[in-house]
């Protein structure tokens, strides 16, 4: 591969993406910015990584960079032209196992979808792999002793 | 009359009275994998049916059971459950339900008691069954004690939409049991959802909390 992506990144000012990246060649480490056009505040995130990671003078760089990583990185230059902090902007994009989802808006909700999503798709075994079985049964004894780190407290009464 | 988006009282469920079909509920919070399960189970034979005005998707299951055709519509919410609690006529005439919580959100968990609630209320007798789902993000949550089920005496099924570990057995299960409640119910509430039929509701008034709930159905499904 030509260009090897090592990190991705991005710039408040103006909105940017960047990219370091190894050159194949001369085995050198390069630094690539790549500014966001016509991105506003509500702008559709998902449209906007498409757009760059298809974008004829930016797309052989950004072989190695998901669309998923692109959209996540559009979501915090958004999040910012919103007047969001990048503490929250990176906390929104991290799962908490104590948020209530229901109470989000679609938006939201279909962000953290978004990131289970990823997990999903690693852990997902398809009809087509060699090793699929559809009635997939395993039995999981019921251990007496089980360990700590219940979340059943007594106190609630459940 | 006035009807909601999420007014469901209109579709025609009196077909789930016939002997070869059964009505199967989904439950639990917002992205805990409940279509994600069905979709496993179903693999590329679903045709699921959106019913986005009542925030509804309806997918329907051919199968045998001791030899018999039957005919499965699983209800799954499609964003309903957002409003923490769903329609009476979701619980409407549903032989089971399947209860799901994902095993990396604690909230998910606790929220049971919520649903479960609420399905009791309208569907004191039915077969539910507890899911804990996501297992492969974490096989450790195996060996952990979820004393909900436990408590209702409800069945636990720990699965993975992704890897596919018990999810058709879950569905197959939950379908036999949702057959066998159907043949031997003997629900209170079925018999006094009959016996009500020709009453006024009127005389509902100064009846028992079990028979508020009956009339809190019945007039969903005339309205």
């Amino acid at each position: 591969m030509a260009f090897v992506a090592k990190r991705c990144g991005v710039k408040f000012d103006p909105p940017s993406i960047v990219l370091v990246y190894e050159d194949g060649k001369t085995k050198k480490m390069r630094q690539r910015i790549m500014p966001v056009r016509n991105f506003s505040k509500c702008s559709d995130c998902s449209q906007a990584a498409e757009r760059l990671k298809n974008n004829a003078r930016h797309s052989a760089y950004l072989q190695g960079v998901s669309l998923q990583q692109l959209e996540r990185l559009h979501a915090v230059l958004r999040d910012h032209l919103r007047g969001r902090t990048l503490e929250q902007s990176l906390a929104s994009l991290r799962l908490d196992p104590d948020q209530d989802l229901n109470k989000l808006s679609d938006e939201e909700l279909a962000r953290r979808k978004a990131q289970m999503d990823v997990l999903f798709e690693r852990n997902r075994k398809h009809k087509d792999d060699p090793d699929f079985v559809y009635n997939l049964e395993v039995e999981f004894p019921e251990v007496d002793d089980r360990e700590a780190g219940s979340w059943d407290e007594s106190e609630e009464g459940f | 009359m006035a009807r909601g988006t999420t007014d469901i009282s209109e579709l025609d469920q009196e077909k789930y009275d016939t002997d070869e079909r059964v009505k199967i509920i989904c439950l639990g919070d917002s992205a805990v994998g409940k279509s994600k399960l069905m979709e496993r189970f179903l693999m590329d034979g679903y045709r699921p049916e959106q019913l986005s005005t009542y925030a509804l998707t309806l997918y329907k299951y051919t199968t045998t059971v001791d030899g018999k055709a039957v005919l499965v519509d699983f209800w799954d919410t499609a964003g309903q459950e957002r409003f923490q609690s769903m329609h009476p006529s979701y619980y409407y005439k549903a032989h089971a339900c399947i209860m799901v919580f994902d095993v990396q959100r604690k909230i998910t968990y606790k929220n049971l008691a919520n649903w479960y609630k609420e399905l009791r209320e309208y569907r004191p007798e039915i077969p539910c069954i507890v899911v804990a789902n996501k297992i492969d993000a974490d096989m450790k949550v195996t060996q952990r004690n979820f004393n909900f089920a436990k408590k209702q005496g409800l069945p636990l099924y720990y699965v993975s939409a992704a890897d596919g570990t018990n999810v058709v057995k879950l569905f197959k299960d939950a379908i036999k049991l949702a057959m066998s409640y159907k043949q031997n119910s003997n629900d209170f509430m079925d018999e006094v959802m009959r016996e009500l039929e020709n009453f006024e509701l009127e005389q509902n008034e100064e009846s028992s909390d079990k028979e508020d709930n009956v009339s809190k159905e019945e007039k969903t499904h005339l309205q």
